[in-house]
């Protein structure tokens, strides 16, 4: 190089030394603007456009501020950064569906956002900032986001006992229970029946081989294409209890020789008496008085069976006990009278109650099922079996064992299998790297392999001892819900602590009232102190509420005071003395704290006032609109045509103080009556008198007051 | 030449290095919307339409199914409704042309203090001591959702959508 060259620098050289320092700055200049076009950024930037067009920008941006949000809960394991986007969701006037989301205010709901963040709810990675890994399963992180049909699932996380706001959490919860998933599954806070499905020690004697053969391979149950349960080919509410299980034909063969072989206690047949024989066995119309008994004894308030009504055949009937359309093709006569006479004697746990059967009744009733609840063709596809072999038998023990029979069904002699499917009570924490998906197609989520599982479970996995469950589209939402809120331990203390546990209510009545109350199962249907069914009212106020000889009354021939109700009291053929015994009992013990017994007297009421509250019912309240007095009035509430043989009027005048007081959920809404009104309405009740005469009158001491109600209650 | 071959070779590494900030926010997938609502109601007029219903709604929904159903609806849980049976014959809850007509407002203080308080009829009984205003607000959120015609919330006080002359703007 020559000297004179020396530091003058080529033109290509600073053009090079340019381009790079440009270069440079671009390169430095990267990553701000990689900052400046993050994702929540773009929102923190939609949400100042969105406050500035709306008329309270101010108060929309008094809490705005440019960087993450964050809400940090450590009790709860609570980062949520999901604020950093959604920022309208404590701002009320952004609850108009038009506001585009992010930015839409939360709905309102008993938990406020900055003292429970968003995940305990939603699920989803609190964490993340980017739309994508919030919201979805991604590589780095597991969960995502529950969708809203399933929310329910995370309320049931913490509220172990059944709250009226989750009713589909409920249902699910309820059909755990009833299709005794816990027989085989080990869930959380529901516990294994003492026996899930009927004992099997004797069903040799109660059905043919050729009968547990079609069982076993047919379900009963299929689904249509719209999704409704059909059972026997008639739609209905609720899928049978027994799923489907997928054998082969020489599993068929062997377990209905096993079972058909189960026959240690023979039934002996009943023998009618003569006098009942040769009154009945040659009238023509036996079947018709025994379906007239059968419907008066209200068999369908627990089973189900078809009906032809005006050309239409439809299932009608209650599911507390099976389905009864072709039961005579299925059961051996000699068992079905020994059933009907003592259900109990073959099942000891069966909800069944105990009848009181006159001889001509359970004539005529056997009569009536063998004639019409009956089809010739049910067995015609099943393969002639003949009798059982040895080698049958042994291999069909072999099969009930190894498909976990045993787990719902008992056997004398053969110890029951707990725990024999998956412990599911964290299945609703399990990330999506915990489950197996098989083969199948399905979308790697939980919701569609819980789903999968129950509807198909050889397309996740092929060696499934799972059976198949019919459920229809609303029923699978709601188990699914069940599953999900099933999320084992709460992982922090403080969650543990904010659990609210699942009541578990019992009702233990002791001697003869027991005796009655276990004959007749009463809580099947009613509840006491908030154990048993929901199907009629809870007694456990009652005897505040209704009078004695009311009650025996009723017991002995029980009458729909609702005219809107489908279900009916049973009539039990009830002898006096049982009655009596539940009478006195509900009188005695089961009593409300609101109520003083004896605190208003019939006695002390007057016809003025009886008057005055016939004027206060008819226009003042208007009750009429829901209650029937004589034939008029609404349907809604309780005829009150003999609310003064029926009610007491203590309780007549507490419950128009405060109804939910009494009853909670009630229908009737609270008013806001004086003492006085009160006291009137209640006097004019207490007039209202229908039937059994001599009690009206030797109890209506104020005579004066009779005209005004007989007047109403004789129409 | 040899330039603009070297500006291009360094535009290359700018470009990849800025296109990676200038990623467009992946939008999240388009689930069903059915799937995210909270719950659903068949829609009166068409029983293969769902009307999605959010959590205030479908608390609505259910208040409405255990205490109005009796009489605002043509058929109930327990089979016939009352509905038939009054005079004046209640409106249907999902009766838009009706309801669609009356405020938010309104329609609370009919709930909570009964007909008679309003002007309407005493069958209408006051639920203001039974229902938490919570519960008020969610049915009549239930009822605007269920509406048919579909039910069109006014617009907000002084918002750029507010039509001149509408309420929000003080009548002179």
């Amino acid at each position: 190089m020559a000297p004179e060259e020396m530091g003058k620098v080529s033109y290509r050289m600073r053009l090079l030394f340019a381009v790079c320092s440009l270069l440079f700055v671009a390169t430095l200049a990267v990553s701000p603007v990689k900052d400046l076009l993050r994702e929540w950024k773009h929102y923190k930037r939609g949400y100042l456009d969105l406050a500035r067009s709306r008329p309270d920008t101010k108060r929309l941006l008094a809490d705005f501020h440019p960087d993450l949000d964050q809400i940090w809960i450590p009790e709860m394991n609570v980062v949520d950064r999901c604020t950093s986007c959604h920022l309208g969701i404590t701002q009320a006037t952004l609850a108009d569906p038009n506001v585009p989301q992010p930015y839409r205010a939360h709905p309102p709901i008993p938990h406020r956002v900055k003292e429970w963040g968003c995940t305990p709810c939603h699920r989803g990675q609190g964490a993340a900032t980017e739309v994508a890994e919030a919201h979805e399963t991604t590589l780095a992180w597991e969960q995502p986001i529950l969708p809203g049909r399933y929310l329910e699932g995370a309320c049931g996380s913490c509220h172990r006992d059944a709250r009226p706001e989750t009713p589909k959490l409920n249902r699910g919860r309820q059909l755990l229970e009833s299709h005794n998933c816990a027989g085989c599954h080990h869930l959380q806070d529901i516990q294994r029946a003492a026996m899930p499905g009927p004992d099997l020690t004797n069903v040799g004697t109660k059905v043919s081989r050729a009968w547990i053969y079609k069982w076993l391979k047919e379900p009963r149950t299929v689904l249509d294409d719209t999704g409704s349960v059909k059972v026997n080919g008639y739609e209905m509410e609720e899928s049978p209890r027994m799923p489907q299980f997928r054998l082969s034909e020489k599993e068929l063969t062997n377990l209905s020789a096993y079972l058909s072989s189960l026959r240690n206690h023979p039934v002996a047949p009943y023998k009618f008496s003569p006098a009942v024989l040769a009154q009945w066995s040659k009238r023509p119309d036996v079947v018709d008085q025994g379906e007239l008994r059968f419907r008066q004894m209200f068999c369908s308030t627990c089973h189900s069976f078809a009906v032809t009504r005006a050309g239409e055949t439809k299932m009608i009937g209650g599911e507390i006990g099976p389905e009864l359309t072709k039961v005579a093709s299925k059961v051996n006569p000699d068992w079905l009278v020994a059933w009907l006479l003592n259900p109990q004697a073959y099942l000891p746990h069966s909800k069944m109650p105990r009848y009181e059967w006159s001889e001509a009744d359970l004539y005529q009733v056997t009569r009536y099922i063998q004639a019409k609840l009956t089809d010739s063709d049910l067995l015609s596809t099943v393969p002639q079996l003949g009798a059982p072999a040895k080698d049958e038998i042994a291999e069909g023990k072999k099969t009930f064992l190894e498909k976990g029979c045993s787990s719902c069904h008992a056997i004398e002699g053969m110890p029951p299998q707990k725990d024999f499917g998956p412990d599911l009570s964290a299945l609703g924490s399990k990330n999506v790297s915990q489950l197996e998906f098989g083969k199948s197609t399905i979308p790697r989520n939980l919701v569609s392999y819980i789903q999968s599982k129950i509807t198909d479970p050889s397309s996740v996995n092929q060696a499934a001892r799972m059976p198949q469950y019919n459920f229809n589209a609303a029923d699978l939402d709601a188990i699914t819900t069940a599953l999900l809120a099933m999320t084992g331990p709460p992982p922090t203390s403080a969650l543990q602590k904010l659990a609210v546990p699942r009541p578990n209510p019992q009702f233990r009545p002791a001697g003869e009232f027991a005796q009655v109350y276990e004959r007749y199962k009463c809580a099947d249907c009613h509840k006491f102190n908030g154990f048993g069914g929901d199907l009629a009212p809870e007694l456990t106020y009652e005897g505040s509420r209704a009078q004695r000889q009311w009650i025996v009354s009723f017991l002995k021939s029980p009458q729909t005071l609702r005219p809107t109700l489908i279900f009916r009291m049973p009539q039990f053929n009830m002898t006096d003395r049982e009655a009596a015994v539940l009478a006195d009992y509900l009188s005695m013990v089961m009593q409300s704290p609101e109520v003083r017994p004896g605190s208003l007297n019939v006695k002390d009421l007057t016809p003025a006032q009886a008057a005055m509250g016939k004027q206060l019912y008819e226009v003042k309240y208007q009750c009429q609109s829901c209650h029937t007095i004589g034939s008029a009035g609404g349907y809604v509430g309780p005829n009150l045509n003999n609310a003064g043989n029926w009610l007491k009027p203590e309780w007549v005048a507490a419950w128009l103080a405060n109804p939910q007081a009494l009853v909670p959920g009630t229908i009737e809404p609270q008013r806001s009556m004086t003492p006085e009104e009160i006291k009137a309405i209640t006097a004019y009740l207490m007039t209202l008198r229908q039937g059994g005469g001599k009690v009206g009158q030797k109890k209506a001491a104020v005579q004066g007051m009779s005209r005004g109600g007989n007047g109403v209650a004789g129409q | 030449m040899k330039l603009r071959t070297l500006l291009l070779i360094s535009a290359v590494p700018v470009f990849l290095l800025a296109s990676g900030g200038c990623r467009k926010p992946a939008a999240p997938a388009k689930a069903d919307a059915l799937r995210n609502a909270y719950d659903v109601e068949v829609d009166s007029n068409d029983a293969t339409h769902m009307i999605p219903l959010g959590y205030q709604q479908a608390q609505g929904k259910r208040i409405f199914y255990a205490d109005c159903v009796w009489c605002h609806a043509d058929a109930t849980p327990a089979g016939p409704s009352n509905r038939s049976n009054l005079t004046p014959v209640p409106p249907l809850l999902n009766d838009g042309t009706v309801l669609n007509g009356v405020s938010d407002d309104y329609m609370k203080n009919v709930i909570t203090l009964g007909g008679s308080a309003m002007g309407k009829s005493a069958m209408m009984p006051p639920w203001g001591r039974t229902l938490s205003p919570e519960d008020v607000k969610a049915v009549i959120a239930y009822v605007r959702a269920v509406a048919q015609p579909p039910y069109q919330a006014p617009p907000l006080a002084g918002s750029p959508y507010t039509r001149e002359g509408t309420a929000g703007s003080p009548s002179k």
